[in-house]
């Protein structure tokens, strides 16, 4: 999943990890005369000269390291040089990191933010310095933003619940699984699926409740929920594929078969559209979204003309265009990373940043 | 009949009107207990059902297994604050190993208790030996546990395990998942070996007086140790065991874990400072919090709320055990 979870654990492992890195930032300013100063930042942007863009992300989540793996194939194809970090879901140490970029004279900065309502004094800073500063994937309250590039959850949302309805036939009592309240995808997740309940009135939902992304908290509560409604209960609206999963376990040992649809278009998730277990996911690829963040950053950072806030549209898997996806996401990695780059690009050009020659996904 | 509102005369000292206040105030956690049951089974009706007493217990079991060891731990005055993150490496350790070597079942529990007793034994050469505080030692393996959750993972949870992984969870022996079973035969064995043998003695004696313990020939160095390497055992079990029964090995598993066992502890009446709490206590304590779980879900109260009743009761079940305890002496 895309979105920070906290927890106690993390308060501590943040307020540690913010430690060392200023540790780590203060020995670099006092032993490393660094060659990159700020002054050539402008300068050298529309040159023929490798662009150097700061990256800057909440955590090294399954999402993110599958993401990295897509900037590097489109950083390494345009001759970009990437500098990346993680926060460890700390806004402190992701403020302090975007500090140093700016410092450090990047053309551009991408983030990943840990929270929405942060990072503002470097927001600011990054843009009386003129570099352009672009959230990716997870929203960043801010007027002084270079660009956005972000996932339509709210489309997300009503797909999956669009496709429960259609397996329903309009009507039955459903379970929905959300992640952790007031987070933007859960927020804008639930939004969508509520939109096309509106449309069916003979659809109840006997229960929500967070699960907070996870698979071990969702087999308890989906057990608990069995145990509540038994044979009533119709099916299961999962906000990502991993409660989905959890929810299948718990159906599992309840001897139920019921449909389940989640979101996200994890390995298992996958495999459990291919196994008939999930009616459907929503692929959320990290690799070709951050990707197209990268390439959105680099063009605004050449002064290039783009849509500086193109919107990924999660594709939609079923049975049918499933075995493409786990090719993409799981068996044959390398040979779409090595063609992801042209793809960006093609797709900046045609505004469809999702497209990855899923079949159906003819939709630009 | 009818109406008489007096009292039946007293024939025997046992049941005078301060025993039983007595008796009331000495099981009150058993008397919340109850009263939680005959709530949710009044609102209700499927809460009493035998499928669902089993979702009590398999949502209890991986608790359980880290509450136990953490009672050992806070017998002797100490705390394990490392368990959620001891979880976290188990689990992704058996679902690397299970990756690596599909069908081979017992390997990957072998290998998830093994990593567990590492850590333990090294919260416990740090405590025992290098008298680092329990606090410190453990809230350092909780940092460092996290962090190498992740790394061997690569940083992403580990995907596409075998589908025999599931089968250490998702197996039933005498009609019970086999972590239950697990869960029951560990709170019988550590409840026996703390009330029957000298171990457990040598446990609650560290814990009550230290000094006084070393002086009557306790090797308290070597009961310390031992707790520690127990705690983490047990985490390791729980570990794999979470990371079976969802077929899945997430680097995030157990966070915050170790404040629910901990919490169940503390409301089975044990007190932080050592020396004093039972097995049966936490058992008690832990099925408290997993029935009122279960039976807040059944209700459809939401999560947010649920969170503010348990943390509500776990101030209200040590005020009272205190008061008591003062009343008695």
């Amino acid at each position: 999943m895309n979105d920070p979870a906290f927890s106690r654990r993390h308060l501590f492992a943040g307020s540690f990890g913010v430690g060392a890195l200023a540790l780590a930032l203060s020995a670099c300013g006092a032993g490393d005369p660094t060659a990159n100063q700020g002054g050539d930042a402008e300068g050298d942007g529309d040159g023929g000269g490798s662009l150097r863009i700061g990256v800057s992300v909440y955590d090294m989540s399954s999402f993110i390291t599958a993401g990295k793996e897509g900037m590097d194939a489109y950083a390494d194809a345009e001759g970009i040089e990437l500098l990346w970090n993680s926060a460890s879901l700390d806004v402190n140490t992701q403020a302090s990191q975007v500090d140093q970029y700016i410092n450090a004279g990047v053309d551009a900065i991408i983030v990943v933010p840990v929270q929405a309502d942060s990072l503002q004094p470097q927001v600011a800073a990054a843009k009386a310095a003129g570099i352009p500063i672009i959230p990716v994937n997870a929203e960043l309250n801010s007027p002084d933003i270079s660009g956005n590039v972000q996932p339509d959850d709210v489309a997300a949302g009503e797909a999956e619940m669009q496709m429960m309805a259609d397996a329903l036939g309009g009507k039955g009592n459903i379970v929905i699984l959300q992640g952790p309240l007031g987070q933007s995808g859960e927020l804008y997740r639930t939004e969508g699926i509520e939109n096309v309940l509106k449309n069916y009135p003979d659809i109840t939902v006997l229960a929500k409740d967070t699960a907070n992304w996870k698979r071990d908290e969702a087999v308890n509560k989906v057990k608990n929920w069995i145990s509540a409604f038994g044979s009533d209960l119709n099916g299961v609206v999962s906000e990502n594929d991993d409660m989905g999963l959890g929810a299948l376990a718990a159906l599992k040992e309840a001897g139920i078969t019921i449909p389940i649809v989640g979101i996200d278009g994890i390995e298992d998730g996958l495999n459990a559209v291919k196994n008939g277990e999930f009616i459907g996911t929503m692929l959320q690829n990290g690799t070709v979204e951050l990707s197209a963040g990268l390439a959105v950053a680099a063009a605004i950072a050449k002064g290039e003309s783009v849509n500086t806030e193109p919107v990924y549209n999660m594709p939609k898997i079923t049975q049918e265009n499933v075995d493409v996806a786990i090719q993409h996401v799981v068996t044959d990695r390398a040979a779409f990373l090595e063609q992801l780059p042209e793809m960006t690009k093609e797709n900046l050009s045609t505004g469809d940043i999702a497209f990855e020659g899923i079949p159906g996904q003819e939709g630009s | 009949m009818s109406s008489t509102a007096t009292p039946a005369p007293v024939q025997r000292r046992r049941l005078s009107r301060e025993w039983i206040v007595a008796q009331l105030i000495r099981r009150a956690m058993l008397i919340v207990m109850l009263l939680v049951i005959a709530f949710f089974s009044y609102r209700s009706l499927r809460f009493s059902s035998p499928e669902n007493l089993q979702n009590i217990l398999i949502a209890a079991a991986p608790f359980a297994l880290i509450a136990l060891g953490q009672t050992l731990v806070i017998l002797t005055g100490g705390i394990d604050l490392s368990v959620g993150s001891v979880i976290a490496v188990a689990a992704m350790t058996s679902a690397a190993v299970a990756k690596a070597n599909p069908g081979q079942v017992w390997l990957t529990v072998a290998s998830a208790m093994a990593v567990g007793l590492l850590a333990g034994t090294v919260n416990g050469i740090l405590v025992s030996r290098v008298d680092v505080p329990p606090f410190i030692a453990t809230l350092g393996m909780l940092t460092a546990g996290s962090g190498i959750a992740y790394v061997i993972g690569g940083g992403a949870p580990i995907n596409g395990l075998p589908a025999e992984f599931g089968t250490i969870a998702n197996t039933k022996v005498l009609g019970l998942q086999i972590p239950v079973i697990v869960m029951i035969v560990g709170i019988v064995v550590l409840g026996v070996v703390m009330r029957r043998t000298s171990y457990g003695m040598r446990v609650y004696a560290v814990g009550g007086n230290r000094v006084a313990a070393e002086i009557a020939g306790v090797n308290a160095r070597r009961t310390l140790f031992s707790v520690y390497a127990i705690s983490g055992l047990l985490a390791g079990l729980s570990g794999v065991m979470l990371a079976s029964r969802v077929i899945s090995g997430p680097p995030n598993l157990g966070q915050g874990y170790e404040l629910d066992a901990i919490a169940a502890v503390v409301i089975g009446g044990a007190s932080l400072m050592g020396g004093r709490g039972t097995v049966w206590g936490t058992a008690l304590g832990l099925l408290l919090i997993q029935t009122l779980n279960n039976g807040l879900d059944l209700l459809l109260v939401p999560a947010y709320w649920q969170d503010v009743i348990k943390g509500v009761l776990i101030v209200a079940a040590v005020a009272v055990d205190v008061w008591s305890t003062k009343r008695r002496a």
